[in-house]
């Protein structure tokens, strides 16, 4: 496979898999870092690539599970570093911090467990079928609906705490 | 109406049984500046879910250059056929002479013949001498 050719078929679900990177490490600069990690291993496997059904839900497993690795490891080495900058899009910071409900919103999700973190984004951000996300976490659809309401309901219930103490 | 559908919606939502088109209907909904106070507590969730897929990554993707391959084999195929080439050419041209070298093949074709000739005359010569011989013998028989 020629670069390319690659480049046609695994680039255009790059900010996918940097919001995903993202939301599991919270740290723009580690996202950064394993979306970079991920496409080398793509590049390192183009020759197989053509061969996955659905590279797009390929390279997202890939990314939760390199991810997830970081996260150990760092935790193991008990780095466990707090980042706060859910931002790296000058605008979309801006449209953040414009609004406390949002920003809020944000610093909920960073509590989740990671596997609700994981199902949120892949279902609510970036609207994947309930079978791809299963697929995609080698799970079942009804783990993934689980793990989905779990975390819709814990960010509803923070919010409507927050919500009830007047700060929105 | 509308608004008994959406807190439907929610309910179903919480609990992860709505498709993808009734997720966007509720995205829409809570969209609009206005929704419903009792509802509105629930708007920087959708607000804040919609804003996190504008995110984009800043940073280029860093991949190695692609290394020219040459494939060993043709190293081989291509020697091959230049010696191939070569001794061709060597064996099937033919010997180009100048025009002195010519000259001079000529002229020792030329004397060969005319050796040759000179030859034959000599030979000719030698058969007339012959005839002496018998002569002599004749005479030593007769003259005893």
């Amino acid at each position: 496979m020629k670069q390319k050719e690659f480049i046609a078929t695994v680039l255009p679900f790059k900010d996918k898999l940097y919001r995903l990177a993202k939301r599991i490490l919270v740290s723009g600069d580690e996202a950064d870092d394993a979306v970079q990690e991920v496409y080398l291993k793509l590049w390192k496997g183009r020759n197989k690539i053509s061969n996955y059904k659905n590279p797009e839900a390929f390279a997202v497993t890939m990314t939760k599970n390199y991810c997830l690795d970081r996260l150990k490891s760092k935790q193991a080495s008990n780095l466990k570093i707090v980042h706060n900058n859910f931002q790296t899009s000058e605008n979309v910071e801006r449209k953040i911090e414009a609004n406390d409900g949002v920003q809020l919103v944000f610093k909920i999700m960073e509590t989740l467990p990671e596997q609700q973190r994981i199902v949120l984004q892949l279902r609510d951000v970036e609207q994947f079928e309930f079978a791809e996300i299963a697929k995609m976490l080698d799970s079942n659809e009804t783990a993934v609906r689980v793990n989905l309401s779990r975390a819709r309901k814990t960010v509803r219930e923070e919010l409507i705490k927050k919500h009830n103490y007047g700060i929105s | 109406m509308e608004l008994a559908r959406i807190e439907k919606l929610l309910d179903a939502y919480f609990e992860g049984n709505t498709s993808l088109a009734e997720e966007e209907t509720l995205r829409k909904y809570f969209s609009q500046n206005e929704v419903a106070p009792h509802l509105a507590a629930y708007k920087p969730m959708f607000d804040g879910l919609t804003l996190a897929k504008q995110e984009v990554s800043v940073k280029e993707i860093d991949l190695p250059q692609q290394q020219f391959k040459v494939k060993r084999w043709w190293y081989g195929v291509a020697a091959s056929v230049v010696i191939a080439i070569g001794v061709a050419g060597f064996v099937f041209s033919e010997p180009k002479l100048s025009q002195e070298e010519q000259e001079a093949l000529i002229a020792f074709q030329k004397t060969r013949e005319a050796m040759q000739m000179m030859s034959q005359n000599f030979n000719e010569g030698a058969e007339e001498l012959t005839y002496i011989s018998t002569f002599t013998q004749t005479k030593n028989k007769i003259l005893k």
